[in-house]
């Protein structure tokens, strides 16, 4: 079943900016779907039409079966929002406080409010700071509690603008796992960040966005195989001759052969065995074959369509 | 049912504010003193223009207008929803906005209700009026009714300046200056042109200042429960407009993308 759909999504914002152009997925239930893109891909603004906060100026949208526009109240009941940074908790309350009140927007009263809240508190890790303000967390705490604050109503499907923007690596690390456990809990999770190794790593599928529209969707591995079908291999401790020889073969790229006794290499077919034979039979250990990161298709992918990307 | 927990829950953010604004010492004597000196200022003033009516117009008007003064600060705290990332997380909640806005700056009316019992059992016996216990009832009453009614009135001016929230402190002060001379405040009613008057009729806190003067003055009941009636209909009648304003300035923002997110 699908839990996300859109068709030929367009928004375009007064002045004639246009956030999304005829943007078209799916995602089915229980996937973990990653939205990557640089600013202004329209990732946000995606979440912000899911989420029934912004109105699309054409095309569809809908949540398990309900349009965002015409079922909007529906829709808001299925849907959990979580953003990232600072905003968006009231720092003058309590974590129990916070919750407190999102449950009973969402309907939510009595010893079931109670439960519901003391489930997520525990979840989130924040149990132990329950009923210390919020304005006195770190950034790290506030995300756990944006993530219970979308996880009140037990929403079948959570969308994560940039969860861990501005996270430090062990919080943001964290996060994934929390993001992990809802994928087995079997929920649908929009995730949308600049981060591809956080994609990379909790994500069933990924699009990639570029101004509004869609580049590219497939699992990580998929999306990278479609910059390049080639396996990528890196070897230290390599004899000279052997570096030479290897950079000499014409159907060898050498993507970095200048380091001494290292060198990464882009090889297809037979050509990737007979490269391992040659290393192993030259003593060399320390190597790894692979496919290219998600993180080079992005770059390659946003860089063929003529958008210039630092690293 | 669902509603009242909404109230309920958006009141507890607002007292979780107004704990966090005042200790029991800067309100008594920062907020409290400061409105206690204003009834005091214009009160004077009267005695020295005015006769004794003047006077108890004066200073029942202005004590009760401390309340008033309180309330129209939900025009301003209704953009802290904005300022803190919160509103456009409200509008994805499946509950009407107006409930949660009308709970959320609650503190306002009751610490202003406060205020103005304060000024008119403490000061207005200084000024010539007396009390009987019999009156109190009907005095808190009313003093919370004109706390509510411009409460509500203040929801519809919050509703309307959230959009361009660095007019809510100009928005909330002309309203309650305006207030002063449309109200009876400051002059009876009879004085005012026609259009006064029938602006100032609209405001709840007209009614309640006639329905206290008559509770004062020991009137027939019909004296105070006319105006009374009146507040009350002001009021709900400025609570469906800020109602109704709200859901337009919701469907307006997810139309033209200005509901901020982060």
């Amino acid at each position: 079943m699908i839990a996300v759909s859109a068709s030929g999504l367009t928004r375009t914002f007064q002045g004639g900016g246009q956030a999304l152009e005829r943007f078209t997925f799916e995602v089915p239930r229980g996937e973990v779907h990653g939205l990557l893109g640089p600013n202004g891909a329209g990732k946000t603004t995606l979440c912000r039409i899911l989420s029934t906060v912004l109105l699309p100026t054409g095309g569809s949208a809908s949540v398990l079966g309900r349009d965002v526009v015409r079922d909007a109240a529906h829709v808001r009941r299925s849907v959990g929002v979580v953003f990232g940074g600072d905003r968006g908790v009231y720092g003058r309350l309590t974590a129990r406080q916070n919750l407190n009140f999102w449950a009973a927007l969402h309907g939510l009263s009595g010893r079931a409010l109670r439960e519901r809240v003391a489930v997520l508190l525990e979840r989130t890790g924040l149990t132990g700071r329950a009923d210390e303000r919020v304005d006195h967390f770190s950034r790290g705490m506030k995300q756990r509690l944006h993530l219970a604050r979308g996880l009140v109503a037990d929403p079948p499907v959570l969308i994560l603008d940039e969860p861990t923007a501005g996270m430090d690596p062990i919080a943001a690390h964290e996060f994934r796992d929390l993001v992990a456990q809802l994928r087995d809990d079997g929920r649908t999770v929009l995730l949308t960040t600049h981060d591809t190794a956080e994609a990379e790593a909790v994500c069933d599928r990924v699009t990639l966005m570029r101004r509004g529209a869609v580049l590219a969707t497939g699992s990580p591995s998929s999306v990278a195989g479609l910059v390049t079908s080639q396996d990528r291999i890196s070897a230290s401790g390599v004899p000279a001759a052997v570096v030479a020889e290897l950079v000499a073969r014409p159907e060898v790229v050498v993507l970095d052969g200048s380091g001494g006794d290292r060198v990464e290499l882009e090889t297809s077919g037979d050509t990737t065995g007979e490269v391992l034979h040659l290393l192993v039979d030259a003593g060399v250990t320390r190597l790894v074959r692979g496919r290219p990161s998600l993180e080079e298709a992005y770059l390659r992918l946003l860089r063929r369509q003529g958008m210039a990307v630092d690293r | 049912m669902q509603s009242l927990r909404v109230i309920g829950r958006s009141a507890a953010v607002a007292f979780a504010d107004a704990r966090a604004i005042y200790t029991w010492r800067t309100w008594t004597f920062g907020w409290l003193g400061r409105m206690l000196a204003q009834v005091v200022f214009f009160t004077y003033l009267g005695t020295k223009v005015g006769g004794a009516e003047q006077t108890v117009r004066l200073v029942l008007g202005n004590a009760v207008m401390t309340s008033v003064v309180e309330s129209l600060s939900v025009v301003a705290s209704t953009g802290w929803e904005r300022m803190s990332g919160t509103l456009p997380l409200l509008v994805a909640a499946p509950t009407r906005p107006v409930w949660v806005f009308f709970g959320r700056s609650l503190q306002w009316p009751v610490s202003g209700t406060a205020t103005s019992l304060v000024a008119l059992f403490g000061l207005a016996p200084l000024f010539g009026v007396s009390w009987q216990a019999a009156q109190v009832p009907a005095v808190v009453a009313l003093v919370g009714l004109a706390a509510l009614g411009s409460y509500c009135f203040g929801l519809l001016l919050a509703a309307l300046v959230l959009r361009a929230y660095g007019l809510r402190n100009v928005v909330s002060n002309a309203a309650y200056l305006l207030m002063m001379p449309l109200c009876g405040v400051l002059v009876p009613a009879e004085v005012l042109p026609g259009p006064a008057r029938a602006v100032g009729a609209l405001l709840p806190l007209t009614h309640v200042l006639t329905a206290l003067r008559g509770v004062v003055a020991h009137s027939p009941p019909a004296a105070v429960l006319v105006p009374t009636g009146m507040a009350v209909l002001t009021t709900i009648g400025w609570f469906a407009a800020a109602s109704f304003a709200f859901d337009v300035l919701v469907r307006g923002a997810r139309r033209s993308g200005t509901l901020d997110l982060t």
